[in-house]
């Protein structure tokens, strides 16, 4: 109880201190001194304390349980494990926002803090738009969705956390999804600054990329947590669905990887400044857009927490303003200086960076125009439509056959102009890349000619990248480790997806099944009791061809806050491929759907999509010299 | 003892192309019920759930299938009985002709945008 009010009066205290900044900026920004006033860090810092004095208020009333908190007895409930009260803090519509203000706050800290070398105009101006949008965000917090909410009576306990939220990669991919998604803020408040100030420049650039490859680093990772846990828990063993709530989190990613190669045009060759403008801007307001799809209840996922209108209005009316505000500054204050060298030799490092980005906005595009569309078409003439899967395969495959060709090339090439050689290793590593392909293909009864090329594509980048990690010309290790890594993910994908198999089929107890590539066997069925669900776990036997032996045990949980059966899938990891299994009740009857699948190489989705954050990594910690 | 062989040869084919039959049938099913959409659930396929409603469309495309209907005709069928919002590939129509062309023309937009800072 008393942690609420502690809670509460900190948010308070942090838009005040908002305000105090504000101010002793702006008196500090007409100041001839060459400095930075020393007390705007200290205020900074004090901020970011309060709202981490919020943030662990509502953590310790989660973990005591305490339902005088409205949050907590909606979100919490005494049986749950610790772990699971904790991580309930952000697993819900009020503990994420103020999820989303520790980021806001802790980033600009951050900035100021790293960034002395940097005109004090220009770090002014960024601390100021931050703090529009850490204002914004508190007053949201504050009028609409306030996490320290009184209840009177207490009540004796709480509704409980939805069961399928209780789960450790989901208690840990919040936080860091939101490093990424909500860190592009301060990207987007920097450009803006440096657009004020106009310092678009090389030196921006080689300062403001730690800032891209941090939040692209987390985004990354924070998306593959997600679907980690889509893949285990929703029990399809599907890893990306194209949903409408995935897509949100893809949008940001889409620009924030364009930004990060348009970033280093900028770096190199003093050009594109309009453009990474643009980009930085973009990427923020996809975030916030995707906040505004998800929580207005526009929607309909796990991530919608509740369906409240004036929420929803907040964040479209907050949209507008920073819309409006960036484009605003961006008009008004920007100046393309570097009509000179407008043009890039069509044979260049730059020519194929325009091209990722050209390619990056489709796709982007693509899932921006796939997300939002059925919402526009229902409002305009209420007619529904589902856009899914079949939608995005169609428009995205066939384009990344030449993206993934242009990739291997692209950093083959030199910066300003590159001359055409006869680099005979290219065209042997793409006949190998073919021939490979072919033989793989040639047994399969899928799309022969697409699959070929779309496969020879991904092998040839696969295959021009490990030759640069075997020559030892590793010049630019982040860039080879990350699109070794993207040519790994497509790889894996699409060999996750030609080759799984499945079978389905209704057993009981002591039952034997065969199928085509092997025998399933299910011996017995175990009860288990635990604090906050009662379970019943059944023992697979999985024999394949060469009567090797697996043991599976899926389970079916019975949570008892909220009420709500789960399947649980069991999975068996290897190098070379996933054995899934997961199994239902069937009504009325003492016979379980059981749902088998061999996933190969899926593991390799997951070691792919480290290899990329380790690529952004190594670009993180390297100085260019 | 040469036509023992081909006999064998001949019993082997037969036999595993109509295994394969039975398999493709599986695969094709399971890929029509993840192209459409549970209506009562949060944004599951049929394939996904275990609705009342899911094993009921279930059983109508198996049957359907086992009928010979081609994968296209499953979803005109369902499409008529329970309109677009079932199926999660939208046609090309004249609701959803900004949804598939609009990307495309962004394309073609963005590479003439290109070309033009490009020289060759």
């Amino acid at each position: 109880m008393f942690a609420n009010q502690i809670g509460y009066y900190s948010l308070i205290l942090g838009l005040l201190f908002s305000f105090l900044l504000c101010t002793i900026a702006i008196q500090d920004f007409n100041k001839v001194n060459k400095k930075l006033n020393e007390n705007i860090i200290i205020l900074t810092f004090l901020q970011l304390t309060f709202v981490i004095v919020s943030f662990f208020s509502l953590i310790l009333s989660f973990i005591n349980s305490d339902f005088s908190n409205e949050t907590v007895f909606n979100n919490s409930h005494t049986t749950k494990p610790l772990f699971y009260k904790i991580s309930g803090t952000w697993g819900n519509h009020e503990g994420s926002l103020l999820l989303w203000l520790l980021v806001l706050t802790l980033f600009i800290f951050l900035f100021l803090l790293k960034s002395n070398s940097q005109p004090k105009k220009y770090r002014i101006l960024t601390l100021l738009f931050q703090q529009i949008i850490i204002i914004g965000f508190f007053l949201f917090v504050l009028t609409t969705s306030n996490p320290f909410n009184y209840l009177f009576p207490i009540p004796k306990e709480g509704l409980g956390l939805n069961p399928i939220l209780q789960d450790p990669a989901l208690a840990i991919h919040p936080p860091i999804l939101y490093l990424g998604y909500v860190g592009a803020s301060i990207i987007f408040s920097a450009s803006l600054a440096a657009v004020a100030q106009n310092y678009i420049s090389q030196e921006w650039a080689q300062h403001i990329k730690k800032w891209v490859l941090i939040s692209w680093i987390f985004l990354s990772l924070g998306i593959m947590l997600g679907s980690i846990w889509a893949y285990y828990e929703l029990g399809w063993g599907g890893f990306w669905f194209w949903d409408p709530v995935e897509n949100v989190s893809l949008m940001p990613w889409l620009s924030l990887t364009a930004l990060l190669h348009c970033i280093a045009v900028l770096e190199r060759r003093a050009t594109l400044t309009s453009w990474v403008v643009v980009l930085s801007i973009t990427t923020f307001t996809l975030s916030m857009c995707g906040t505004f799809l998800v929580r207005s209840g526009l929607l309909n996922s796990v991530h919608t927490f509740a369906n409240d209108p004036a929420r929803g209005i907040f964040i479209l009316i907050f949209l507008f303003v920073l819309i409006i505000l960036s484009l605003g500054v961006f008009f008004i204050f920007h100046k393309d200086n570097n009509v000179n060298q407008n043009n890039f030799f069509w044979l260049s490092r730059e020519t194929s960076i325009l091209i990722n980005n050209w390619f990056m906005m489709y796709f982007l595009s693509v899932v921006l125009i796939g997300t939002v569309y059925p919402i526009f078409l229902d409002v305009i003439s209420s007619e529904k439509i589902s856009v899914g899967p079949p939608f995005y395969h169609k428009l995205i495959a066939p384009f990344l056959i030449p993206f993934l060709l242009f990739m291997a090339l692209g950093p083959r090439l030199k910066w300003i102009k590159s001359k055409i050689e006869k680099k005979y290793s290219i065209i042997i590593i793409f006949i190998i890349s073919i021939i490979l392909t072919f033989f793989i293909i040639k047994n399969l009864t899928t799309n022969i000619l697409f699959y070929t090329l779309l496969l020879s594509a991904a092998f040839f980048l696969f295959f021009t990248t490990l030759k640069e990690f075997l020559t030892k010309k590793l010049n630019n290790s982040s860039q080879t480790i990350a699109h070794f890594g993207f040519s790994l993910l497509i790889l894996s994908i699409l060999f996750n997806g030609i080759l799984s198999s499945e079978v389905i089929t209704n057993m009981k107890i002591g039952e034997k099944f065969k199928f085509g590539k092997g025998e399933i066997f299910f011996k017995k069925i175990e009860e288990r009791r635990e604090s906050n669900f009662n379970s019943i776990i059944a023992f697979f036997e999985i024999k394949d061809l060469e009567g090797n032996v697996v043991e599976l045990e899926p389970e079916i949980r019975v949570y008892n806050q909220p009420l709500m059966v789960t399947s649980e899938a069991d999975i068996k990891t290897t190098l070379l491929e996933d054995k899934f299994i997961v199994m239902n009740l069937v009504k009325g009857n003492e016979y379980f759907n059981v749902r088998y699948q061999s996933k190969p190489f899926m593991v390799w989705i997951w070691i792919s999509v480290f290899l990329l954050g380790l690529g952004g990594t190594i670009g993180l910690f390297k100085t260019r010299t | 003892m040469k036509i023992f062989k081909i006999f064998i040869i001949l019993l082997l084919i037969t036999n595993f192309s109509e295994l394969k039959s039975e398999e493709k049938n599986d695969i094709l099913k399971n890929k029509i019920l993840k192209n459409i959409r549970c209506l009562i659930c949060q944004g599951q396929s049929v394939y996904d759930s275990e609705s009342e409603f899911a094993s009921s469309i279930k059983l109508i495309v198996d049957r359907k299938i086992n009928e010979g209907l081609k994968e296209e005709y499953i979803y005109e069928f369902l499409r008529e009985k329970y309109g677009d919002w079932i199926v999660y590939d939208p046609q090309l129509n004249k609701n959803t002709y900004i949804l598939w062309l609009l990307p495309l023309l962004l394309f073609l937009l963005g590479g003439a945008i290109m070309r033009k800072k490009i020289k060759i």
